[in-house]
């Protein structure tokens, strides 16, 4: 029971963490009246391939997306999102999309070319060789 | 698995590139339907991304030379129904994902699009250029806006019986001849995405939910941004209060008041997306009544739960709210609790208010591991009585194949959608064996009662087609023949909704 309260307090933050446009805090973590409510993310973006990241993988691993949903109940929360992280390497984040990894489907090369991966990867592990 | 002809997968590369023909194992699992626990069932051949709608019908013209079978996809987010995997194990996925193309005109509130964009890509088109139309999202925008309207998804707001809001098809046909519907017809028209019907029959239903040929763009109204969104979220203290809910809120529905489908549901909505069953239980089995107990006190909610909003002018939106108010006045609600958004307030932020959403997916995660859920839809009259006399059957089935209820009722003008959404662990082999049980007997039980489900799993699609049996299944002999007419080589899509090409069918 402490742990959903957790899970939940990361929701209602995650919510609150949007950025420039903050939404109504009408969530106030332990009670979630509407769990729909507060779900924008940040599609802004600062350079072509952290837009390329947006475009293809923000709408579960920015914030309130399925992915970082899910992550933040395997590790903290602070960290949920991919972008927050700094121990992805290029060759983690290629395998876990192709491969998928857990909940997440496998990313086909239809969707995310190999050369459009290359770039994401990049954009997420910061400059870190793999 | 490749018994595709050498011969077409080069013709295929020098059409599209070869960059663009997918042929890996890499590639063929990861167009499988990840949600199944045999992905190889379903497995394709490989998958073809063009980038224009020549490309597309230069593909069918090659498929035709080698009788190659096609899968057509939008983006492939078909979750639940089978994802971007095909009916038939060895098609070719032909993934049109790659076509983004956008053409919105603001100042008639319609957009024209190609398949590849998801709602997300339409959302930040609109946002970046501050065009005031809402989207009408499902509860997984990750997928296509074209390919959602065209399998009769649904969104919360107005708008959100999206099939009816499509206008104007652009379409390659089987033989790889290109058509588009409405005034589309006429080269050059302005209205093809204003007036639907143009002149003669009208054809834009026969490319839903079917395999008569390949949508490369379609056009689709969209909600001028209201003045005001209002309504309630209705809590329901007890199973029972299903039948009167439902008889308080159909006439307004059926009289125009409420012009979205408030769609009624239960408590494991909320908790499955939220948390994870063993937060809960260590128990095998359909959760008990004291589980149940603590999952709505933990989130505030009924045993009903329902969302009802109102969409335009404010002084319109506040009338609305007062019939509403007197609808409800002295029913036994648990609690209501209001919402108002105005223009000029901060965002709601919400699938009610048009903002696409992925984590309802989380639900995936309910029982633990790797998951999904298959979704079980039969629609039934628009009647309390019957609702809960169909909520009692199906949630008996559900006790009895030991699973976790998760269902709600959506109302549409005439009709109620009882929407399941069966929960699973994929790597529980005995789960997975009592999901198709069950599903087989939930379909059996609406068929006896003359429910036929909206849509369905790939899994299931004979076995849904065959509950349409007026006159010995004559809607299949029709199908059949304008399939036989139109795709007489059988390249597109063989299977979909029960559809099969000549010699082919099971």
């Amino acid at each position: 029971m402490k742990r959903a309260s957790l899970i939940i307090a990361g929701l209602a933050l995650c919510a609150a963490a949007v950025g420039a446009q903050p939404p109504p805090a009408k969530d106030n973590g332990a009670q979630v009246v509407n769990p729909f409510r507060g779900v924008m993310q940040d599609r802004s973006s600062h350079s072509p391939d952290e837009a390329l990241f947006v475009e293809k993988c923000g709408m579960c691993h920015r914030q309130m997306g399925m992915g970082t949903v899910l992550l933040a109940r395997r590790m903290d929360p602070a960290i949920a999102r991919l972008e927050q992280r700094d121990d992805l390497t290029t060759d983690y984040v290629k395998l876990a999309a192709r491969q998928g990894i857990g909940n997440m489907p496998r990313i086909n090369r239809g969707e995310v070319s190999d050369v459009q991966l290359d770039r994401i990867a990049a954009y997420l592990a910061k400059g870190k060789v793999p | 698995m490749n018994s595709i002809n050498p011969a077409a997968w080069r013709a295929f590369a020098a059409a599209i590139g070869k960059d663009q023909v997918m042929i890996t194992e890499e590639d063929r699992n990861a167009y499988a339907d990840h949600f199944a626990a045999d992905e190889s069932k379903h497995e394709p051949a490989g998958a073809l991304a063009p980038a224009s709608a020549e490309e597309v019908r230069e593909i069918v013209r090659i498929a035709n030379q080698y009788r190659v079978p096609l899968w057509p996809i939008s983006r492939g987010k078909n979750f639940g129904y089978g994802g971007s995997a095909p009916v038939t194990r060895g098609a070719v996925v032909l993934d049109l994902s790659r076509m983004k193309k956008i053409e919105v005109d603001a100042a008639t509130g319609t957009v024209l699009v190609e398949p590849g964009v998801g709602f997300f890509d339409l959302y930040d088109h609109l946002q970046s250029k501050g065009i005031p139309l809402w989207l009408s999202v499902p509860g997984n925008s990750w997928g296509s806006v074209a390919g959602n309207a065209l399998d009769r998804g649904v969104g919360y707001t107005s708008y959100g019986d999206h099939a009816s809001r499509i206008c104007g098809l652009e379409v390659v046909l089987p033989d790889g001849d290109l058509v588009r519907t409405g005034m589309g017809a006429m080269d050059g028209s302005p209205n093809w995405t204003l007036y639907r019907n143009g002149f003669g029959p009208g054809w834009d239903t026969m490319f839903c939910q079917s395999n008569l040929g390949i949508v490369t763009k379609l056009g689709l109204w969209l909600m001028p941004e209201p003045e005001a969104v209002a309504g309630y979220d209705y809590e329901f203290d007890k199973p029972e209060d299903l039948g009167w809910a439902i008889d308080t809120l159909m006439p307004l529905r059926r009289d125009g008041l409420i012009q979205q489908s408030p769609s009624i549901g239960n408590w494991l909505r909320s908790a499955a997306v939220m948390t994870t069953r063993e937060q809960w239980t260590k128990d095998d089995g359909p959760l008990d009544d004291k589980v149940v107990a603590a999952i709505r006190d933990r989130f505030k909610i009924g045993w009903w739960s329902v969302q009802v909003r109102f969409y335009g002018h404010l002084d319109v939106v506040e009338a609305s709210m007062r019939v509403l108010d007197r609808a409800f006045d002295k029913k036994p609600i648990q609690s209501k609790k209001p919402a108002l958004w105005k223009r000029g307030d901060p965002p709601e932020w919400s699938p009610v208010t048009g903002v696409p959403v992925s984590f309802p997916l989380a639900n995936a995660n309910w029982h633990g591991g790797r998951g999904g859920h298959v979704g079980y839809s039969p629609v039934l009259p628009p009647s309390g009585d019957l609702a809960m006399d169909q909520f009692k059957r199906t949630y008996a089935l559900y006790q009895q194949y030991g699973m976790d209820y998760h269902a709600s009722f959506a109302m549409g003008e005439r009709s109620l959608t009882n929407v399941n959404q069966i929960l699973y662990n994929k790597d529980d082999p005995a789960m997975m064996g009592r999901v198709d049980s069950m599903f087989r007997a939930l379909v059996a039980d609406a068929s006896a009662h003359r429910y036929g489900e909206y849509r369905t799993h790939i899994d299931y699609m004979d076995l849904v087609a065959d509950c349409y049996d007026f006159n010995d299944h004559a809607l299949r002999r029709l199908n059949t023949r304008v399939k036989d007419a139109l795709d007489p080589n059988g390249i597109i899509a063989p299977g979909k909704s029960g559809i099969w090409p000549k010699g082919k069918r099971p």
